[in-house]
């Protein structure tokens, strides 16, 4: 870089990330070594497949596919969730034996089955997971509960990592109760108030939490490690990783997992400020999670699941007060930094395509679940990558003739022009394995740009 | 308690933690066991007496003398600061002599010094103690720095709590170096970032810091079952504990220990509205922390020592706009909980006077150091109990009959009506037994109200 990167303006950030992305580095921060020259070739070409899609300066050599698959890989492969979430090489094998059978365009590691022993030390609540409160070939579920109080909003606000810390974590880790106790750590500051303020620390009950929370931690850098060293893997043999970071619209924040469905719909009305101060509150944590995560992948894409603003759940003046103005400002800050945003819009957001393509050129790629193609084309196509939209039910029940006449009509409708990536809809777990492979290669054959 | 706290007006709130002051409780919640009727009797008088002081409705008996030392009650009892830090039965000895000595209407309680292991333990750098960095004879000494750099404001504004753990706690003690490698902790939405996010507390730095931090914790445990237990001590005996707790002015906080008196002078030229800003978001916390404090002790005083509003450090007008408004915020905010805020007031006050007259009656305790007291009393002390300016250095090196002198004209000048308590000006050190005796035995003779 001859430029500080303070000093680069967003479209040359992007550039940059794009860059590093194009130029993977090993563990030690070395170039990495593709297994061959072949290999990266098509590294290369995916990733500028897909850039090519994104930034709509001019179109792919042809359309990229981009299966957003959770427990698929571990089906693929023969094992159940509950082995994935707990043998991280059995599902790095299932994984491998997919991405190598299909060839995806991009792969998303074995990331997103995440460890259950890491929940099982914490004894986390707010999620069930295979075998441990669904089926050990299930994949994982939500428990939507009030983990913060309708009065806790100016708590939350006034200081977020002292709510999550001392007041969340006690309610979604069992053996974080004694984080209860911990104290208020800005008020560390003259030395007459520092012995005070650490006595916690020197209690049996929090000492015993962080030592739950030191074995959660070993336990996560082991699979960390493995997550890692499969996408060293991938990316040696020339498959791209499909996801940088993670973040999300700061109302799904609290209408997901802090107030939930039922309490974020009730203070709509009952103390709509306290939502708004919230979401204002929340936006640079989002922006800078995302940021962060995304410059340590060395990958732009920032991939934010969006629920609470689908059409049906909220109403058009509640979707442009609530959700959206705070959701734009994460999304901006993002793109300001150099990441791509994926917005991953559950359910359909045909209600919603007016006011989100307020976005600038180039700089996004949304994956539609149950959304009209034709409709986001329209509406979005100018400003926006659009992806997704292949049917979960048809994925599962289908058959691949039906697929890819599916996927021939979303090509037809959305390719022209650039800007489109071929996608399922929502994440598919127990599909049928000829099924996905006949998305992925009838795109690869029918979504040639000529 | 007939009425739930939060029904209490503001009013009520002070009476009920005065009533609480004056039913004083043992570590198990019982009522406290005082050592005669006599000792009992007179806790209740000097406690009325400094109640009437402050409430301002009704004149007291005489006027309160209360000295405030620093480590004054170690050199009185031939020990050096050093040794009060490191040995805290000795420190409680001297405390306590120096109490039943000079038989003030109220104590300071022994947690001055603070517990020199626990610094040494945590390497400690924001200040230098006896035997650390100055001799065993002196105060500690604060070691001003710029431990937080002029573009981190935003970071602190965002997410207070993250910032002092992550980037200033690990720059004021060595050994919470790991800590810089701490997650955002907000960052544990969902599922998938758990393990992701606690993946620090598997390193071994980071586990390294927090196990300085639990002996750390262990030590200050120690320390403050022997700090505690002489304030029960001393209470049957029959003096008052007179703090509850501690907290701060936002500009304070800033221009002390985080950004330095250098930092803050500049920034309120070349980002005021940084300033303004990051003091808006500490102004609740510091309300939080002298409101709970109180609440936890049972006790309405809490102690703010007030810095750079001092007159010289600021203009007129930058008082006003920096220091003043999220100063009376914290007061207004305590005050609304029924604290009575005990602001020191370090330096000359003489140009703030007008200013800070803005308050409502009976709420407030002020200590003045080198402030001109009949001013002071025209001004704050027509709303407000003031004390203090007994200086320090007549004290050191001045005549008894100076030092009665003095006092006769403080108490000519500033008790007329009540709402006076004789005080010194600067928290002390090494001073004449008999100037502090003469004090003490002049307020009580001279200033009794007929």
């Amino acid at each position: 870089m001859e430029k500080k990167w303070e000093e680069l303006t967003p479209a040359e950030k992007q550039e940059e990330m794009f860059n590093r992305w194009l130029s993977p580095k090993d563990p030690q921060g070395n170039d990495l070594k593709f297994q061959s020259p072949q290999a990266e070739k098509v590294y290369k070409e995916r990733v500028t497949r897909l850039k090519d899609a994104i930034q709509l300066k001019k179109l792919p050599d042809r359309v990229p596919v981009f299966p957003m698959l959770s427990f698929f890989p571990a089906f693929y492969g023969g094992i159940n969730t509950q082995e994935a979430m707990y043998d991280y090489e059995k599902l790095a094998e299932a994984t491998r034996k997919y991405v190598l059978d299909l060839e995806p365009d991009f792969q998303f590691g074995i990331g997103l089955a995440t460890p259950g022993r890491v929940y099982d030390i914490l004894d986390y609540k707010l999620y069930a997971w295979p075998g441990h409160g669904v089926s050990p070939r299930s994949t994982y579920q939500c428990q939507e509960a009030e983990y913060m109080m309708a009065d806790e909003y100016d708590a939350f606000i006034r200081d977020p990592s002292y709510f999550f810390t001392n007041i969340y974590f006690p309610r979604i880790f069992g053996k974080l109760e004694a984080f209860k106790m911990l104290p208020n750590l800005p008020t560390t500051q003259e030395i007459v108030f520092v012995g005070p303020n650490i006595i916690p620390y020197g209690l049996p009950p929090v000492q015993e939490a962080y030592k739950a929370l030191f074995e959660a931690g070993a336990e996560a850098l082991k699979w960390a490690g493995a997550v890692g060293a499969f996408n060293d893997e991938m990316t040696a043999l020339g498959f791209p990783a499909g996801g940088g970071g993670f973040t999300k619209a700061p109302f799904d924040v609290i209408g997901d997992t802090l107030r939930g469905t039922r309490g974020i719909m009730v203070d709509l009305y009952r103390q709509p400020d306290k939502i708004l101060e919230a979401v204002e509150a929340l936006t640079p944590l989002m922006i800078s999670m995302g940021v962060s995560a995304a410059q340590m992948a060395g990958n732009p894409l920032v991939m934010i699941p969006l629920h609470k603003g689908a059409d049906g759940f909220l109403s058009d003046e509640q979707f442009k007060k609530f959700y959206w103005p705070c959701f734009r400002n994460v999304l901006t800050g993002l793109i300001n930094e150099g990441c791509v945003p994926l917005p991953f819009v559950e359910g359909s957001y045909n209600t919603r395509l007016e006011i989100i393509k307020d976005i600038p050129k180039g700089t996004t790629f949304w994956v539609f679940d149950a959304t009209d193609m034709a409709k986001a084309k329209k509406a979005l196509g100018d400003v926006a990558c659009i992806g997704g939209n292949v049917p979960t039910d048809l994925l599962s029940v289908g058959t691949p003739q039906q697929v890819k006449d599916y996927v021939k009509n979303l090509i037809d409708t959305c390719a022209p022009g650039g800007g489109y990536v071929v996608s399922n809809g929502v994440a598919a777990d127990d599909v049928k394995p000829e099924n996905v492979k006949a998305m992925i290669d009838f795109t690869k054959e029918y979504g040639v740009y000529k | 308690m007939a009425k739930q706290w939060k029904e209490m007006s503001p009013d009520e709130k002070q009476e009920e933690l005065f009533n609480r002051w004056f039913s004083p409780k043992d570590p198990q919640g019982n009522d406290l066991k005082f050592q005669s009727p006599q000792a009992e009797k007179a806790y209740k008088e000097r406690l009325t007496r400094i109640k009437d002081a402050i409430q301002m409705k009704k004149t007291p008996d005489r006027v309160p003398v209360i000295p405030l030392p620093n480590f004054s009650p170690a050199f009185y009892a031939g020990f050096t600061p050093q040794e009060v830090m490191y040995d805290y039965d000795k420190c409680a000895q001297a405390w306590k002599k120096f109490v039943l000595d000079f038989e003030p209407d109220a104590q300071m309680g022994c947690a001055g010094p603070g517990p020199g292991k626990f610094f040494e333990t945590l390497d400690y750098k924001l200040y230098s103690w006896p035997g650390h960095g100055v001799s065993p004879n002196a105060s500690y000494q604060c070691n001003e720095d710029e431990y937080m750099t002029a573009d981190e404001y935003d970071a602190l504004i965002d997410d207070p709590s993250n910032f002092f753990s992550n980037t200033y706690l690990p720059r004021a003690f060595g050994k919470l170096e790991g800590f810089r490698m701490l997650p955002a902790l907000t960052g544990i939405l969902e599922i998938y970032g758990v393990a992701f996010n606690f993946i620090p507390f598997g390193l071994p730095p980071v586990q390294e810091s927090y196990k300085a931090l639990f002996e750390a914790g262990a030590e200050a445990l120690k320390w403050a079952g022997a700090v505690m237990g002489f304030d029960g001590e001393m209470a049957a005996s029959g003096y008052p504990a007179f703090l509850a707790g501690f907290t701060k002015v936002p500009f304070d906080v800033i221009g002390d220990t985080i950004r330095g008196t250098r930092g803050v002078m500049l920034d309120m030229y070349r980002q005021p509205d940084k300033l303004i800003e990051a003091m808006e978001r500490l102004t609740p916390l510091m309300i939080k922390m002298g409101v709970d404090a109180a609440k936890m002790n049972g006790r309405p005083l809490v102690f703010m020592p007030l810095h750079k509003g001092a007159d010289g450090f600021l203009s007129d007008k930058q008082f006003k706009k920096f220091y003043w408004p999220c100063f009376r915020k914290v007061l207004m905010g305590l005050i609304d909980e029924g604290v009575v805020p005990f602001p020191v007031a370090e330096g000359g006050y003489n140009s703030r006077l007008e200013v800070i007259k803005d308050l409502p009656k009976g709420k407030t305790l002020w200590m003045f150091d080198t402030t001109d007291m009949a001013r002071a009393k025209k001004t704050i002390g027509q709303v407000a109990c003031i004390s203090g300016n007994m200086p320090t250095d007549l004290l050191a090196v001045g005549t008894p009959e100076q030092v009665k002198d003095y006092a006769k004209k403080l108490i000519d000048d500033a008790s007329k009506g009540g709402g006076y308590i004789m005080a010194n000006g600067a928290f002390f050190d090494k001073v004449k037994g008999e100037n502090l005796k003469a004090m003490v035995d002049v307020t009580k003779q001279y200033g009794v109200y007929k």
